[in-house]
């Protein structure tokens, strides 16, 4: 039933206000006097080298793909590991025979990624 | 109007505004950011309907995964060796008209329809006939699902691909 | 559930295909030169899963909780695409080398492109509908894409991949709406209620979408505009696939789709829409193909207007069309398939040797690839005695049965205006006084598989009768 989202709810409702609040109140009630060093920009009091624009390298595209991917598969594994105990006692092995198909299909992916180079960082 | 559709109302404006600010925004960050306040937006109303697995998903997958990729896609390309990639909306009335069109006649359909309403109890918990479906009915899809996968990965590795 | 040994008999070309997906994934990661071992092994995959197909073709069976078919007009795509893929093969082998993409992930990717294909052949479930077409695009984005260094190759990857997402997502928009007044996403399910859900405008509007989004992947004209250049970005071996089995594996959904209506008078609601789509698409596609230079483009051109043909038979809603349909898919498969492999042989590095100008006097240089290319090129117009004419017969009479003669009159006008682009490349051929075009270097393998396409569009042509036949003992 949906009442038993209240405290999703609140915690949602709390974190918003909370971090209202943290940002405003600084805002509020702190003393503001900037000046040209205060505004410049810190990068742990080293006068700063280049734009913060850096291109990011394209690595990152593909181990965010592979995480996503991942992520995919894990969505459905889910409601078999819930269902699991009554699914086992109703169709026996065969249950766990299909997910292994799927993870060893879907694993054979990662292998892949990783035999080609996929997670090297070079 | 009870409690339930004032939750209801208050994702739906926030799914809208900020779909709203997804397009019409300039800068291609807030865009992204807007594009997050969306997607909480359809979980919420995923729950609304019942769907507590989707939303579920729709947390994990869209803003823990894509959101993440997107963002990764904007700070790849966006100002690349200081030259600004030129974003603006364009072709406002063009698209105003068609999505103007489509959405009415999409409404039109609606609200001319014979809806048949099904009383049927709120489900506790979809996650549970969901596994159930899985290995019944849709068994051949879930195994295919891992082949699709898997293609999925070798076409992402071969497009990053060294050589 | 219970699966007995014949269910698993039944779907056997599945089980090689995802098999052969599987193993040729091994390959690639532990054999050193994959990309020679790769292109015969899916040869032979695709061969066995093909020829497979064909011999079971009478047993016919619903599995998996009526999820998929089996026999009957699902098994002759099965055999149309594992050929088809068979003859890609073939010509790839050389033509990669020349790209400068030689790597095996491009035989991974072609097998998968073809199960997809298969799936959405023998669906019997949207869901089904959609693993499929996702099955067979998410390859097809990547091979389009294939060549890296290419700015074209990239070109049409991003264009197909972002147009092709934006058509699976009307598809996704239709079966909602599907399923939301029908209750259910089985084919069978939708035929039992259509009764009561045939005049609801929710489901009419959701099967509106479905055909919309797919005839973004068939080509049909006002949802053409990625065809011309992705066809000519694309590595040209792809291209040939992807003109071929992807649009009919996209007709075959549908059929599917479609499978409910025929035969009942609410598909008069979609007669005005899909005659407008095919007429269009046959004067387009062969009016701005006149205008054309480069091969691919011209090709990509007359594929648009050879789906607006097809979707003659669509719209006339019959058995007899249908069989008609298919029996022209099955024999535009193979004599696109030639013409493109000829393309893919002559092509040169660098994106060379590929406008129209570059064919001339290429019947003194080498009679027999001027020869083959004449025949494919003849098949393509439609004239007698080749497959294409009795393609465009079948096409033509279904529309005339149903009561649309002017559909065909245009068709007939149509394939007229065509005839003069398709000749006038087997003109430039062969009646060019001087001697300038092109020496070309031509591959066995290739030559090969382009000698097996026209042979069977030969057979096809010679046999019309008992082929149709048979393709009409399936259809319902």
């Amino acid at each position: 039933m949906l009442e038993s989202y209240i405290p999703i709810m609140l915690v949602l409702g709390f974190a918003v206000v909370f971090a209202m609040a943290a940002v405003f109140s600084s805002k509020l009630f702190g003393p503001q006097r900037p000046n040209p060093e205060k505004l410049s920009t810190y990068e742990s009091g080293v006068k700063p080298i280049g734009t913060t624009h850096e291109r990011v390298s394209i690595k990152y595209y593909l181990i965010a793909m592979l995480f996503i991917i991942f992520d995919i598969e894990v969505i459905f594994v889910y409601p078999w590991a819930v269902e699991f105990r009554q699914l086992f006692a109703e169709f026996g092995i065969s249950v766990f025979v299909s997910m292994f198909i799927f993870l060893v299909v879907f694993e054979l992916g990662f292998l892949y990624a990783y035999k080609k180079g996929g997670f090297d960082w070079d | 109007m009870n409690i339930y559709d004032l939750i209801f109302y208050l994702f739906a404006t926030i799914t809208v505004l900020s779909a709203l600010a997804v397009v019409s925004t300039k800068n291609i960050i807030y865009s992204a950011y807007n594009l997050m306040l969306t997607f909480f937006g359809v979980a919420g109303l995923y729950v609304l309907l019942g769907a507590d697995f989707l939303a579920i998903v729709q947390l994990i997958v869209y803003v823990g995964g894509i959101l993440i990729l997107i963002l990764f896609g904007v700070m790849l390309t966006n100002k690349v060796n200081g030259m600004p990639i030129h974003t603006e909306v364009t072709n406002i009335i063009p698209a105003s008209i068609t999505i103007g069109l489509f959405a009415g006649i999409v409404l039109a359909f609606f609200m001319n329809t014979n809806w048949k309403s099904v009383t049927t109890e709120f489900p506790a918990t979809t996650i549970q006939s969901l596994g159930k479906l899985l290995m019944n009915e849709y068994i051949l899809i879930f195994e295919l699902l891992g082949v699709l996968l898997l293609i999925a990965l070798i076409g992402a590795a071969s497009i990053a691909r060294k050589q | 559930m219970d699966i007995t040994i014949q269910d698993y008999l039944n779907i056997l070309p599945l089980i090689i295909i995802a098999a052969g997906i599987l193993i040729s994934v091994v390959i690639e990661m532990y054999a050193k030169n994959s990309e020679k071992i790769l292109p015969w092994f899916s040869i032979v995959i695709f061969f066995s899963a093909g020829y497979y197909a064909l011999f079971t073709v009478n047993s016919q069976s619903v599995l998996f909780s009526n999820m998929i078919v089996t026999g009957g007009t699902a098994n002759i795509f099965f055999f149309l695409f594992c050929f088809g893929a068979a003859i890609v093969s073939l010509l790839s082998i050389d033509y990669l080398k020349k790209a400068g993409i030689y790597f095996g992930e491009y035989y991974i990717l072609l097998q998968s492109a073809v199960l997809g294909m298969m799936l959405l052949a023998n669906a019997r479930d949207l869901v089904m509908i959609f693993i499929g077409l996702e099955q067979m695009s998410i390859p097809f984005y990547v091979l389009a894409g294939f060549n890296r260094k290419k700015h074209f190759s990239n070109e049409a990857a991003l264009k197909y991949f972002l147009l092709g997402a934006f058509a699976t997502g009307f598809i996704v928009f239709g079966m909602g709406l599907i399923y939301g007044s029908v209750g259910s996403m089985s084919i069978d399910a939708i035929m039992t209620k259509f009764g009561d859900v045939s005049t609801n405008a929710v489901f009419i509007i959701g099967v509106l979408l479905f055909i919309i989004g797919f005839s973004f992947k068939i080509a049909a004209f006002p949802f053409h505009m990625w065809v011309p250049d992705v066809y000519q970005g694309s590595p040209t071996t792809v291209t040939a696939i992807m003109s071929t089995g992807g649009k009919a594996a996209a007709f075959s959904a549908l059929f599917i789709a479609l499978s409910p209506f025929f035969g009942d008078v609410s598909f008069n609601i979609f007669k005005p829409f899909l005659s407008a789509l095919a007429v269009l698409s046959m004067l387009f596609g062969s009016i701005v193909a006149i205008a054309q230079t480069d091969i691919k483009r011209m090709l990509a051109y007359s594929s648009i207007s050879h789906a607006g043909y097809m979707l003659i038979g669509v719209t006339s809603g019959l058995a007899s069309g249908t069989a008609g349909v298919i029996f022209y898919l099955a024999a535009y498969t193979f004599m696109n398939l030639g013409a493109f492999g000829i393309v893919s042989m002559l092509e040169g590095e660098n994106d060379t040797n590929l406008k129209i100008d570059d064919y001339i006097n290429l019947g003194k240089k080498n009679p027999l690839i001027a020869g083959l290319l004449s025949i494919f090129m003849f098949a393509l117009s439609g004239l007698p005695p080749f497959a294409g004419f009795f393609g465009k017969y079948y096409v033509f009479i279904s529309a005339i049965e149903s009561g649309m003669t002017w559909l065909a009159i245009v068709g007939v006008i149509s394939s007229v205006i065509s005839v003069y682009f398709y000749l006038r490349l087997v003109v430039l051929m062969y009646f060019k006084e001087g001697n300038e075009g092109i020496n070309p270097t031509v591959s066995n393998t290739a030559l090969l598989g382009v000698v097996i396409a026209a042979l069977i569009v030969i057979l096809i042509g010679l046999f019309p009768g008992s082929i149709i036949e048979l393709i009409s003992t399936f259809v319902i």
